[in-house]
């Protein structure tokens, strides 16, 4: 007899199986974008947007999966897509992959908790490999690896033809937010980089800026484009007509006295922007509304006022300039004043038409961290999928620049660990390891998927591959040592030294995908029992 | 009553279909959560009737979720609850050990004796069992530190996040030992707070030496500060904005002089308050979250920035005593009371960015309030899913060492100690004579179900392993037990697996409580 409740379950052998197949279903989605000639998918939602993606992130979110165990996999390419960045379609590939071969190994008799350990050993093997043979120093490799680098990660993409233009940009901007930390290590905090998106234009033309843009354009049209010597303001509260607060009512008894109190309503808004101003502000940027009567008063002053700015932005561009974000002008008397000491400071502010919209440029700011790159595209979707490329590539040169180690792309590595665990699984006499084996095996799904995608034999470029690899690893003659960094050429669809190639991914990113794709085929695995309970209906709630 | 007999052997029929029907519910339940035992366990993966996914290896969490409708099934729900209640752990192994005293049940109703006799003799050999685990057991020192660490591993051996064992096992018992004292008989764990934040893997999970935040970040409207050396810390439960008149009252403005007027005293009103504070010299403040009014508003912000006080809003009523207690400090009610010597002191306070959220950090608070200590761990998770196995592993890693300080003894784990009274209980079945007799020798293969299920569970070959271990339990060899790691038998107090004797126990008695109960059972009716 089994346990009645109030849904369905699904257990033992039949539950393995339905994983594996969701999971398969998933990961045969985002298959044929694998790789530089990975293609995109069109996908149009319930309203009836549409996003063009090659990004298996962005392609996994969209698609609202029903199963839970394919919701394992949608979370795991999330979940590379915050730690690295990118590769977050080989984790799903890999992940579906060695779920599918462990449920083979069962249906042999083998019990999963023996091949977890066996996929466990594997991954821990691979990653040292990878760690002590496969990885190569930038420092050996010159500028050009991390260029080549962000090239790699933006060759698969839409915008792989201009990857060279862009490329330069990206590297440009990463290196030039770089902050000298306390144990003198470098970051890079991507947050500093500010991409903006205009319709216009090829994608070849666009820039990067040194310097701060906000995607706002001045509020009135009597205002300068342009001052030189710019002092700021920087205000987070409203400059509209002043309202007082709840509870307090106005009661008028005499006609006149309504005038007196609407006047002062707008005096007091007044008083505060001519404090401001009084104080040599010549840009004001507020968080919040300005109305439109009080613009007068910055026309007169000559002065660029800039709403609804947001708050994240205004505390970075305080912070460059050397302002205070002020929430209210009260001083410690609970007097309101302007001090100038609150204002920062810019070489020069200037406003500028780009496509349709207008930027505000704030540049040669006192301490001048951030970089803005400046997209163009001819359409909507195009442009959030360059934004989409553009944020992986930055990732990814962030990750190089900050562990100065890569690898060789073109499916290299995951063939020289493919041969390195199949001789190394064979050191064993238990039933790990064929475990590991398939483990092995399983790994050769991305170079086997990268030459599909790309049209070309498969089978006969893997062999090639498979052949430099293990004399590379069997001999240690000096020029063998090389046949290590041999990868596939989609191109010619010819095999090659990636390395002089410059196909370089980096080092982390191999290593967190492996991890973390181990540990979602892991997780999965070890689930024997799927538990659905109905919903619950509505009614029962009540006369509880 | 004409046909008295015809019916009173109806009667008899429906009390034995109505026994084994429960009895088979229970069975049940017992075999949906037996593939989850020992440390190669498998998951469960559960929806919710809401849709949620929950991916657990925990009893009391599996049998919670899953939502029994039969009413003896439900018996054996609430069985794991009381066991995860008691000890906190072993909350599988007391379903599995009932769902097997259960089936011998069965065979002893078919042979025709009597359901209370066999519950009596069940009472008999339970009895016996606990006297044996507490003969086979070994003391335990409290200051034994790598002893407890290793107990607390064996605990997480068998969870999703077994992995990081390594990191949790010590964090677990460093926390209770920091709260405990010589000569506790129990430990509250309400005094460990337990906080979670996404983002980062599980190896990041730590023991705070004194506070943290994991929901509250600091206030940056004003731009204050974020991080204090030396802080003087005050925890206040009035609101720093503006007054607000009652419901039904209203101020009226009739002059437009009025609205300069209500400026000028709210800024004043402000002020003074913020002037109060600071004067203490105070410069980090903890505020108590507010449903009537805002606890904060701008002006009060801005002022207390400008003097470089860090403001950390919205702290939860129900945290507001753990807090006092850690920082030994009493919560202000009102500005009047606000004095300096109501002020905490600590090393440093910071702001620190985890993952995409921020947490505030009390470090090294002067712990040395009279009501007693507390400790603050912080579980990190890279996804939900894990975060909250992460959370209810941790939970109960740390009743596992509860469980220590409440009987401060050890038994071996793998299956050991079920061997062991298994055993006893065969050669004290041989002393006894009739049903007693058969009963307590069903008791005792019943029992065998633990060494078993590890076995099967770890793909091993169960009838080989039950049998040696059988073989060397009966050689004297008490400590005998199931190597998941190695595949074989060997003993367990050399492997360091160990488990508190309070675990063994109290699932056995709660065991064999269970099924003396579902026993007494011979009819079931249905109240609308």
């Amino acid at each position: 007899m089994s346990v009645s409740i109030l849904g369905s379950r699904e257990s033992g052998q039949n539950i393995r199986d339905t994983n594996v197949r969701a999971v398969q279903a998933v990961a045969n989605i985002v298959k044929s974008s694998l790789g530089p000639n990975g293609l995109d998918k069109m996908l149009v939602d319930e309203i009836g947007d549409v996003v063009i993606s090659n990004d298996g992130a962005t392609i996994l979110r969209s698609l609202e999966v029903q199963h839970p165990a394919a919701k394992v996999l949608v979370e795991l390419s999330r979940l590379q897509d915050q730690e690295v960045g990118d590769g977050t379609t080989s984790v799903v590939i890999v992940a579906a992959e060695l779920l599918k071969r462990a449920n083979d190994l069962v249906k042999y008799k083998i019990h999963p908790t023996t091949i977890i350990a066996g996929y466990r050993l594997a991954m821990k093997e691979s990653i040292q490999y990878i760690k002590d043979y496969l990885s190569v120093k930038t420092e050996t490799l010159g500028k050009d690896a991390i260029l080549n680098v962000a090239k790699t990660s933006l060759n698969s993409k839409l915008i792989g033809a201009e990857s060279d233009h862009f490329a330069n940009m990206i590297v440009n901007c990463v290196e030039a937010v770089g902050i000298v930390g306390p144990n003198k290590d470098v970051k890079y905090p991507i947050k500093s980089i500010k991409v903006l998106k205009c319709i216009g234009l090829s994608a070849k033309e666009s820039v990067h800026l040194n310097g701060f843009a906000l995607m706002t354009g001045r509020t009135a049209q009597g205002m300068p484009t342009s001052i030189k010597n710019a002092r700021i303001a920087c205000l987070d509260f409203n400059l509209n007509k002043f309202k007082l607060q709840m509870g307090i009512q106005v009661l008028v008894n005499d006609a006149k006295n309504l005038e007196k109190i609407r006047i002062r309503e707008l005096e007091i808004t007044k008083e505060r922007i001519q404090k401001v101003l009084k104080a040599g502000a010549n840009v004001v940027l507020v968080t919040k509304a300005i109305d439109d009567f009080a613009l007068k008063y910055f026309v007169e002053a000559g002065a660029i006022a800039v709403r609804r700015v947001d708050k994240k932005d205004i505390r970075k561009i305080a912070k460059q300039c050397g302002a205070e974000v002020l929430i209210t002008l009260m001083n410690n008397e609970g007097e309101e004043v302007f001090n100038e000491s609150s204002l920062g400071s810019a070489e020069e502010v200037t406003e500028e038409r780009l496509g349709d919209n207008d930027f505000i440029f704030i540049k040669g700011m006192k301490k001048s961290s951030s970089q803005t790159l400046i997209l163009r595209g001819a359409n909507e979707f195009m442009l959030d999928e360059t934004e989409r490329s553009v944020h992986d590539a930055i990732c990814v040169v962030k990750r190089v620049l900050e562990s100065k180690s890569v690898v060789v792309g073109g499916g290299a590595v995951e063939t020289a660990l493919s041969i390195y665990l199949d001789s190394f699984a064979r050191t064993l006499g238990s039933k790990e390891q064929l475990a590991i084996s398939e483990f092995a095996e399983s790994l050769l799904v991305i170079p086997k998927t990268l030459a599909i995608n790309a049209a070309q034999d498969a089978c006969d470029l893997l062999a090639k591959m498979k052949m430099y690899h293990a004399a590379s690893q069997s001999s240690s003659e000096e020029k063998k040592q090389e046949y290590k960094y041999v990868g596939l050429d989609l191109a010619n669809g010819k095999v090659r030294n990636n390395l002089k190639a410059g196909v370089l991914e980096p080092t982390i990113s191999k290593i967190k995908s492996l991890k973390f794709a181990t540990e979602a085929a892991i997780s999965i695995l070890r689930i024997d029992d799927l538990i659905e309970l109905a919903p619950k209906p509505e009614k029962e709630r009540d006369g509880h | 009553m004409k046909a008295a007999n015809p019916e009173k052997g109806l009667a008899n029929e429906k009390q034995k279909s109505i026994r084994m029907t429960n009895i088979s519910a229970a069975k049940a339940v017992a075999d949906t959560v037996r593939t989850s035992l020992g440390p190669r366990g498998m998951d469960k993966m559960i929806k919710d009737s809401k849709g949620e996914v929950m991916i657990t290896n925990d009893g009391a969490t599996i049998m919670k979720q899953m939502e029994v409708l039969h009413p003896t099934a439900k018996m054996l729900v609430e069985l794991s609850k009381a066991q995860d209640i008691e000890a906190g752990d072993g909350t599988t192994s007391v379903v599995v050990i009932a769902g097997a005293l259960l089936n011998s049940c069965t065979a002893l109703l078919e042979k025709g004796i009597h359901p209370s006799q066999i519950s009596d003799s069940f009472k008999i050999a339970g009895d016996h069992a606990s006297k044996i685990l507490e003969e086979m057991s070994v003391k335990l020192d409290l200051s034994d530190t790598t002893s407890l660490e290793k107990i607390a591993s064996t605990s997480l051996a068998s969870k999703v996040v077994s992995q990081h064992s390594q990191e949790l096992a010590p964090i677990a018992v460093r926390a209770v030992m920091s709260i405990v004292s010589e000569g506790d008989e129990n430990v509250d764990l309400k005094n460990i707070k337990v906080s979670k934040k996404l983002g980062g893997t599980v190896d990041d999970t730590e023991l705070i030496d004194g506070l943290v935040f994991a929901s509250n970040h600091a206030s940056h409207a004003a731009g204050g500060p974020t991080r204090v050396e030396n802080p003087k810390i005050a925890l206040i439960q009035f609101c720093l904005s503006s007054p607000k008149t009652d419901m039904e009252n209203n101020i009226i403005v009739q002059d437009y002089t009025g609205m300069d007027r209500i400026l000028r005293e709210e800024r004043k009103y402000i002020v003074n308050l913020c002037k109060k504070i600071v004067d203490t010299g105070c410069n980090v403040l903890l505020i108590q979250k507010s449903v009537l009014r805002d606890a904060m508003n701008d002006l009060s912000l801005h002022y207390l920035a400008k003097h470089r006080v860090m403001v950390v809003r919205d702290i939860e009523r129900e945290d507001v005593d753990f807090i006092s207690r850690t920082l030994g400090i009493t919560p202000i009610a009102h500005v009047d009371q606000f004095t300096s010597n109501k002020l905490g002191s600590a090393k440093l306070v910071e702001e620190e960015t985890v993952g995409e959220g921020k947490i505030v950090r009390i470090k090294g608070c002067s712990n040395n309030s009279p009501q007693g200590k507390t400790a603050s761990i912080l579980v990190r998770g890279s996804n939900q899913l894990v975060l909250d196995e992460a959370d209810r592993s941790l939970h109960d890693a740390l009743c596992v060492i509860r469980s220590l300080v409440k009987k401060r003894a050890l038994v071996p784990g793998g299956g050991a100690p079920e061997m062991e009274m298994s055993q006893k209980l065969l050669e004290l079945s041989r002393t006894l004579t009739g049903a007693e007799s058969i009963c307590v020798r069903s008791f005792s293969e019943a029992l065998e179900i633990v060494p078993y299920t590890l076995a099967e569970n770890a793909g091993l070959n169960p009838i080989n392993i039950v049998t040696e271990l059988r073989n060397r339990h009966t050689n004297g060899d008490k400590h005998a037990g199931i190597n998941v790691r190695r595949g074989g038998v060997s003993n367990m107090m050399e492997e360091n697996v160990v488990q508190p004797l309070l675990v063994s126990l109290s699932a056995l008695n709660l065991a064999t409580e269970c099924v003396r109960m579902i026993l007494k059972i011979d009819d079931v009716v249905m109240v609308r």
